[in-house]
């Protein structure tokens, strides 16, 4: 029986007086794809960026495949097979489409930190790069500088650095936000196809893409998880329902 | 004892002196974000201008409108310059300061030339406000004291009583709230900027008399009041209140007592080398504290940044 | 999709060394030849000095340009590597130390090396501002150690040396300057080579990652930390080369060489040359050396020049003056080149009229307030101009204030021929 992909014990993160996330228990398996929901303000950046190690938990613990990785640092917790992408886009714009994906795979092709190999001159990195370039189809970008590239082409890189490094365990940050819907049905389905056989944890508020892609649903709000389960059965429970229309109505006023 | 009291009093002066440049420097950084680097050239500008001011119509108009010459300099750059030079990051903008800095140092030997100007102490102030045991204690000094703490606390009720103060410290933390909230953050800054620069002309103009006008000292004091809010931790104004107190002290108690090594070392039962010249820890033998006095507050920010790199009083990341 | 892999095919061919060759075998053919068309003493130093200054310039931007880490301090590690020079070569004249002097550079880079080790393991823990400062307090530091620790920086003389004492090297004994050009000019080549390969490395790409983007390059792998530390050290090893080059120069290393003001002054040349283009930092040395040496000669307030040359460029060309050539490739490839000329041609004019009238001005106001008493008259352009005298000053101003005016109203028609000039017509390839 594997370990859980990412199982969270009874996390809590607070900042001084504010607590943030208030005791999450989860657990995700491996290949599974989950989406966590959420009114705004309830703390999904704040889970996410306990899961990946960019803040380290008040209490509770962080489990990837069964190991406790609270307090690691990102870039160790990237090494162990969890990789992310970011709700602001996060791409490293002075540099050439295929350089940002080449960044991306130096670590896990085991170049750490050589400076005395020639970059240009190591086919394999090369190689590789183009194939995850044509997985994202931004092969015909791929000299162009990153800043200049559209919204959407952005995200898709974004999505591609991500995958890049061969992480079994993927996090996605609002991949969608301010997408039109074509290029929204677009993203999903190239997340779909990058994604398959690795474990993928989005947060999402386009419901259309949640529906889509998740195997199960977490509701989060106020720091604290209300249903797990799987889509059809989330969008019926009176408990979500309430927790969204309760915080429509607050806002009403 | 009374050796001990006087230097507890001129430690207290350059500790304020110190914390009027930390003060408004925190406030800037806090504030914009950019470590201002030619903060110690606006207080030579005090310096200069008070000096000139003072040549025409005494001294202490000298002390009132120094400082507001250069707060409107201050505002100025902000405006003009540094704003401009914001949208290209945090590099460019220190940076930006540094040749800042730079030009000033130009600027004012452009017009009053390189040796020292004979700036002097009000005469009304030029008497011993008290001696200690036959040390005579200026009384231009316990007006330093006087005008630094006055500064701190009109510092201080500002930011905490009145309503400019809150919205600063609003600004602080969320300056597009504030924004939104109808308040002209542009302008809050170029005052801010405008107030940090007046304060440390005020520095300026009162330290000029005593610690000597001349080119180079922006370049002397610069360097130690940012190591000071390195200590103090960056951000913090209570920290910067600390370090500078503390190395205020640190370097004038350095300068009192001069404790020798060689005494120390053949204290604890190591022999002096016969010949000294020709040895390799000559230095080490001769070293005397007030040697070690101007190297002591770059010492401390090495051990600070060691043992608690957000130094003293400084909030940790999370 | 046949034809894209053979575009992909195309690509992935490796890049032929000749093409890629060719500007550094120019280049060191230029350095060949530069002491026969500056055969003078003076000119071979000048030369040395700037090729000292590119290394120096080179190894500074390999943290500001590449490792986007800004520090105040990094003097020191120039000048470490060339006091430890200075002594080894005391030790070749003094203690029979065998050390070719052509070997010497590579000492001084391994010495700054460990410094930078050293300092890195807790300057560079954080980026930024922070780190900025610490360099600071660093270079602070060490720059007053250096009248406290005699036995190594030799107090307020330094510590001087003879560079001819050691081992002939293939007939030279390196007296003469001529030699001791050639020996900066390999050097030169060899540091720069090192620098521009150490760009093309995994290192040096994930430098400028960590550079645009500490956060995403950690979910690469790579810890900020490490990636810091590891730009540092190299920037220190390169550093000391520039410092051993000083040492065998001018066989003197003083306090001066670890001060604020040399760390200033390699912040000042690499900007002005441009920190995102590796060759930025040569031009900023060549233009900075230039400067210092000839308009030095000319006038007093160079340096008031020169902090006003640089602030505007913080201000209005923050890519430097190699940005500056660069932001033409783009008319130049779309063709459209020919547009600019006779726009920037009647801007000339004016312009010269401003930078001329404006420097005037400082140079009357400068001379009337600081030159000796009775020194009535100064050589302004060749003219001789009564410095006491109101008409001088007021022409000057006057020619400043119409200039810019001038100036002011061709700028419209400037930035539209620009716009022109960079506007790619749609559908062209």
């Amino acid at each position: 029986m594997t370990a859980a992909a990412i199982q969270l014990h009874d996390l809590q993160k607070s900042f001084g007086l504010a607590r943030i996330i208030q005791g999450v228990d989860l657990s995700i398996e491996q290949g599974e794809r989950h989406a966590i929901i959420g009114p705004n303000g309830a703390g999904k950046s704040t889970l996410f960026n306990l899961i990946t190690g960019k803040y380290v938990p008040t209490a509770g613990q962080v489990f990837m495949h069964g190991q406790d990785v609270g307090g690691l640092k990102p870039y160790q917790i990237n090494r162990m097979g969890l990789s992310r992408s970011f709700q602001i886009t996060n791409i490293f714009a002075k540099m050439t489409v295929f350089e940002n994906i080449r960044c991306g795979l130096l670590w896990s092709m085991g170049y750490k930190y050589s400076f005395w190999h020639l970059i240009n001159r190591q086919r394999a990195v090369s190689e590789r790069a183009d194939e995850i370039l044509e997985n994202i189809n931004m092969t015909a970008r791929r000299d162009e500088l990153a800043g200049v590239l559209t919204y959407a082409e952005q995200r898709a890189l974004e999505i591609g650095i991500t995958i890049a490094g061969g992480a079994d365990i993927i996090m996605l940050d609002e991949p969608t936000a301010g997408m039109s819907a074509s290029e929204t049905s677009y993203m999903v389905d190239l997340i779909r196809k990058v994604t398959k056989d690795k474990t993928l944890i989005i947060v999402e508020h386009d419901m259309g893409v949640v529906f889509d892609l998740a195997d199960r649903i977490s509701v989060l709000v106020y720091g604290e998880i209300i249903a797990t389960d799987t889509p059809q059965k989330v969008r019926q429970s009176a408990a979500v329902q309430e927790a969204y229309l309760g915080s429509a109505l607050e806002e009403a006023h | 004892m009374s050796l001990f009291i006087v230097n507890i009093l001129d430690g207290l002066v350059t500790g304020l002196l110190l914390f009027m440049l930390c003060s408004g420097l925190t406030l800037i950084f806090s504030m914009m974000g950019v470590l201002n680097f030619a903060h110690a050239s606006f207080y030579m500008l005090g310096a200069y201008f008070g000096y000139q001011i003072s040549t025409y119509v005494g001294f202490w108009p000298g002390l009132v409108l120094a400082p507001v010459i250069v707060g409107v300099i201050g505002a100025a750059i902000e405006r003009y310059g540094l704003r401009r030079v914001h949208q290209y990051g945090h590099v460019p903008e220190l940076i930006f300061t540094f040749g800042l800095a730079l030009l000033i140092e130009e600027v004012v030997q452009f017009f009053w030339g390189k040796s020292q100007m004979a700036f002097e102490a009000p005469e009304a102030l030029k008497f011993a406000a008290f001696s200690i045991a036959g040390n005579a204690f200026p009384a231009y000094k316990l007006f330093m004291i006087f005008i630094a703490i006055g500064v701190f606390l009109v510092l201080l009720y500002i930011l905490t009583k009145t309503r400019i103060g809150m919205i600063i410290q609003a600004a602080l933390s969320y300056p597009e709230t504030v924004q939104n909230l109808g308040h002209n953050v542009p302008l809050i800054f170029m005052g801010v900027f405008g107030v940090g620069t007046a304060m440390a002309a005020i520095a300026g103009v009162i330290a000029g008399p005593v610690l000597g006008t001349f080119p180079g000292m922006a370049v002397l004091l610069g360097s130690i009041v940012f190591v000071t809010i390195v200590i103090g931790g960056l951000g913090s104004l209570w920290g910067a209140l600390a370090a500078s107190l503390l190395i205020g002290w640190l370097q004038t108690f350095a300068a009192a007592y001069n404790l020798r090594m060689a005494d120390l070392l053949t204290a604890i039962g190591l022999s002096e080398p016969v010949d000294m010249a020709e040895s390799m820890l000559s230095d080490l033998w001769t070293l005397t504290l007030p040697q070690v006095g101007p190297i002591l507050p770059y010492l401390l920010m090495i051990i600070v940044l060691a043992l608690r790199p957000q130094g003293l009083f400084g909030k940790r990341e999370t | 999709m046949s034809v894209d892999n053979q575009s992909l095919a195309q690509r992935r061919a490796p890049l032929v060394p000749i093409r890629s060759a060719l500007p550094w075998l120019i280049a060191s053919g230029f350095l060949l030849l530069l002491p026969q068309v500056f055969p003078s003493g003076a000119g071979l130093t000048i030369m040395n000095q700037m090729a000292i200054t590119i290394v120096f310039a080179l190894a500074y931007n390999m943290l500001l340009g590449q490792a986007g880490m800004l520090s105040f301090g990094h003097a020191v590690y120039m000048g470490l590597g060339g006091f430890f020079c200075m002594h080894l070569l005391n030790q070749v004249e003094y203690n029979d130390l065998y050390l070719p002097l052509p070997l010497l550079p590579l000492f001084g880079g391994l010495f700054g090396l460990f410094f930078a080790f050293l300092i890195g393991s807790f300057s560079t823990r954080r980026a930024g501002t922070v780190f900025a400062m610490i360099s600071l307090g660093v270079g602070e530091l060490i720059a007053a150690c250096s009248i406290i620790i005699v036995v190594f920086f030799g107090g307020e003389e330094g510590v001087s040396g003879d560079r001819t004492m050691g081992p002939e090297v293939l007939g030279f004994d390196f007296a003469s300057q001529l030699e001791v050009y050639y020996l900066t000019a390999i050097w030169l080549v060899v540091a720069a080579l090192g620098m521009y390969l150490f760009s093309r490395t995994p290192m040096g790409r994930i430098a400028n990652a960590v550079r645009d983007n500490e956060e995403r390059a950690e979910f690469l792998g790579y810890s900020q930390r490490y990636v810091r530390w590891i730009s540092f050290c190299a920037s220190g090893f390169f550093c000391g080369i520039a410092g051993a080059l000083f040492a065998i120069n001018f066989e003197i290393l003083t306090e001066e060489n670890l001060n604020l003001a040399t760390s200033g002054s390699i912040l000042l040349i690499t900007f002005l040359g441009g920190v995102g283009f590796f060759i930025g930092p040569v031009i900023g040395a060549v233009v900075f050396t230039l400067l210092q040496t000839v308009l030095s000669l000319y006038t007093e307030i160079w340096q008031l020049y020169l902090g006003i040359l640089f602030v505007l460029t913080v201000m209005f060309f923050p890519f430097g003056l190699t940005g500056l050539i660069a932001m033409h490739f783009r008319p130049w490839n779309l063709g459209k080149f020919g547009l600019l000329v006779r726009p920037y041609a009647v801007m000339a004019v004016p312009a010269l009229v401003f930078v001329s009238s404006a420097v005037a001005v400082m140079e009357i106001l400068f001379h009337a307030r600081h030159a000796s008493i009775g020194d009535e008259e100064m050589n302004l352009f060749g003219l001789t101009i009564n410095t006491h005298s109101q008409v001088p000053l007021l022409v000057a101003c006057v020619a400043v204030v119409v200039s810019f005016l001038v100036i002011k109203r061709l700028a419209p028609g400037l930035k539209e021929a620009w716009d022109e000039a960079n506007h790619q017509e749609r559908g062209a390839p």
